[in-house]
């Protein structure tokens, strides 16, 4: 759905994103995760048509952003909370967005409607909170009924309300089909949320999996405890798994349980126990993402 | 089209157009009621006196090429213009767009100012016992103030996108109509071609050139429509060979 195919954007001296490649499958979510000032905005600036690239290109299904038929019925982007016009209503802030895509008018009360926002569809936007106005993006983004959105930290400011009520609506907009791609630092979300995530650090790409094998990867050994203990360890060494003797009777061994328990039981041999040491994305990430020491 | 409707939508859903003309109009009346109350009454009764006195409505080109230029600058003070890129990604078409909708907005504008003119110096007239002689002599600069504020209108959309910062822009024009022109009058008969010289000579809708310092109506026209494409063809290219300004990392 989405292909960044050797980014790059300079700033005068500074490289914001370097030479980075990915894609973005459809009908998933995809986290976009980076500490801050890894260059993630500036991507999706760049997919978004709003930056333009010094080298490379990014494309959804296959068209650079300006070269697509009808924008808002293919991409719906949810960017800053912070860009719109305080004398404008929320729903003359669709009215615009519709009319300049040529989209019913018909449709701004229902996507008012989608995010709750009906109530406060004919106050200013000056006076919205963050919430509010964070909403309100959610439903110009989904005025052109696209089947991608594209949402750039989009957590940022909200409440846990509001944060729950995001998390929802994305998973429901998943599950009807569409595709997401969306960019935070807010490590538990994603991983609550996402089926994959594409990590970047200072404008490269340190990775791209899914989420599971991310955090699979940050794990640590697996606790295995047995009677048989040092004939098991023998057993999974044959097998070409890796695992130390920890203490009398007890392995910690690289490998998932699924693998450790299959291998036992052809063996033979009965387990006491046997723990997975789940890793977190936040694990994954850090890892990931770590300075080289000096 | 849609991109049109759109920019007509956003000038019409803020206050904007309505504090520029109320000002406008606070304006109008100030000059006139200084203008005609320091003329005395047989004089007001020349048509030439009329003449200048409707001329007061170009004023509103000086509104025009604000509006133009807050047509541009508004969206990226308020950040708005990365939804109309979204909506609108071809970035000359929503220039285009801007440049249609400031046109229709500064023409009513004017439309407005012609009339509130009138009226006002109708009023102001019958107060000092003289009557208004309607002609097409003494109502050309009425037409002048319409064509004037288009052009002004097309030269602040081409401003604002070519310095795309708000302040900057109001700044730049101010400065250029309070002191730039009087600067360059001290150049001589080449002042006839600054952009304020030549909006005057549209308002003062002259057929022939009357005075050194300013051209007849149809050249100025011209010379108008010159600083539009300038402007404007400036103005697109530094907004399609940037990056939208973002707050972001």
């Amino acid at each position: 759905m989405i292909e960044v195919e050797h980014l790059t954007k300079r700033y005068r001296r500074a490289t914001a994103v370097d030479d980075l490649s990915f894609s973005v499958p459809r009908g998933r979510i995809t986290g976009f995760l980076g500490p801050n000032g890894a260059g993630k905005t500036t991507t999706l600036r760049v997919l978004l048509g709003l930056v333009l690239p010094t080298n490379g290109r990014a494309t959804v299904a296959g068209h650079r952003y300006r070269e697509l038929h009808a924008p808002l019925r293919t991409v719906g982007a949810v960017l800053e909370a912070s860009n719109y016009h305080p004398a404008r209503t929320g729903r003359n802030h669709l009215r615009v967005l519709a009319s300049a895509a040529g989209i019913a008018s018909a449709r701004v009360d229902h996507v008012l409607a989608q995010v709750e926002l009906s109530d406060a569809a004919n106050r200013r936007l000056g006076g919205y909170s963050l919430g509010m106005r964070q909403r309100l993006s959610v439903a110009a983004a989904l005025l052109g009924e696209p089947e991608l959105l594209v949402l750039d930290e989009p957590a940022n400011g909200l409440d846990p309300e509001g944060i729950r009520w995001l998390r929802n609506f994305l998973r429901s907009f998943a599950e009807g089909g569409g595709t997401v791609f969306v960019s935070s630092h807010v490590l538990a979300e994603v991983s609550q949320l996402a089926d994959e995530a594409v990590i970047i650090h200072r404008g490269k790409l340190v990775a791209q999996q899914t989420v599971s094998e991310l955090t699979l990867q940050a794990a640590g050994a697996t606790r295995v405890r047995s009677p048989r203990a040092e004939e098991l360890l023998a057993r999974l060494r044959e097998a070409g798994i890796e695992g130390d003797a920890t203490e009398s009777g007890v392995l910690a061994v690289h490998a998932p349980p699924e693998r450790i328990g299959d291998l036992a039981a052809e063996a033979g041999i009965p387990l006491h126990e046997l723990v997975a040491d789940t890793g977190s994305l936040e694990e994954a990430f850090l890892e990931l993402t770590a300075e080289p020491q000096a | 089209m849609n991109a049109f409707r759109a920019e007509l939508l956003k000038a019409t859903t803020t206050r904007l157009l309505l504090w520029f003309g109320l000002g406008l109009l606070a304006f109008l009346v100030l000059v006139l009621s200084i203008h005609i109350g320091s003329h005395d009454p047989g004089s007001l009764r020349e048509p030439s006196t009329q003449r200048s006195t409707f001329a007061f409505a170009g004023i509103a080109s000086i509104v025009a090429v604000l509006i133009g230029s807050l047509l541009v600058t508004a969206e990226y003070a308020h950040g708005t213009i990365n939804q109309s890129f979204l909506a609108v990604p071809v970035r000359g078409r929503l220039l285009a767009a801007k440049l249609a909708a400031g046109i229709v907005v500064v023409f009513v504008l004017a439309a407005l100012a012609d009339l509130a003119t009138l009226v006002l110096s109708e009023l102001w007239y019958r107060g000092r016992g003289a009557s208004l002689h309607l002609g097409s002599y003494t109502l050309a600069p009425f037409l002048g103030a319409v064509g004037a504020s288009i052009l002004a209108g097309g030269i602040g959309v081409g401003l604002g996108a070519l310095i795309r910062r708000q302040t900057g822009t109001i700044v730049v024009i101010l400065l250029w109509l309070l002191i730039g022109e009087g600067v360059i009058s001290a150049a001589g008969d080449s002042a006839r071609f600054a952009p304020g010289h030549v909006l005057g000579a549209v308002v003062a809708a002259h057929r022939i050139s009357n005075a050194g310092d300013m051209l007849a109506v149809w050249p100025a026209v011209v010379v108008g429509l010159v600083y539009v494409a300038i402007f404007c063809g400036l103005g697109f290219l530094a907004v399609a060979g940037s990056d939208v300004p973002s707050r972001g990392d």
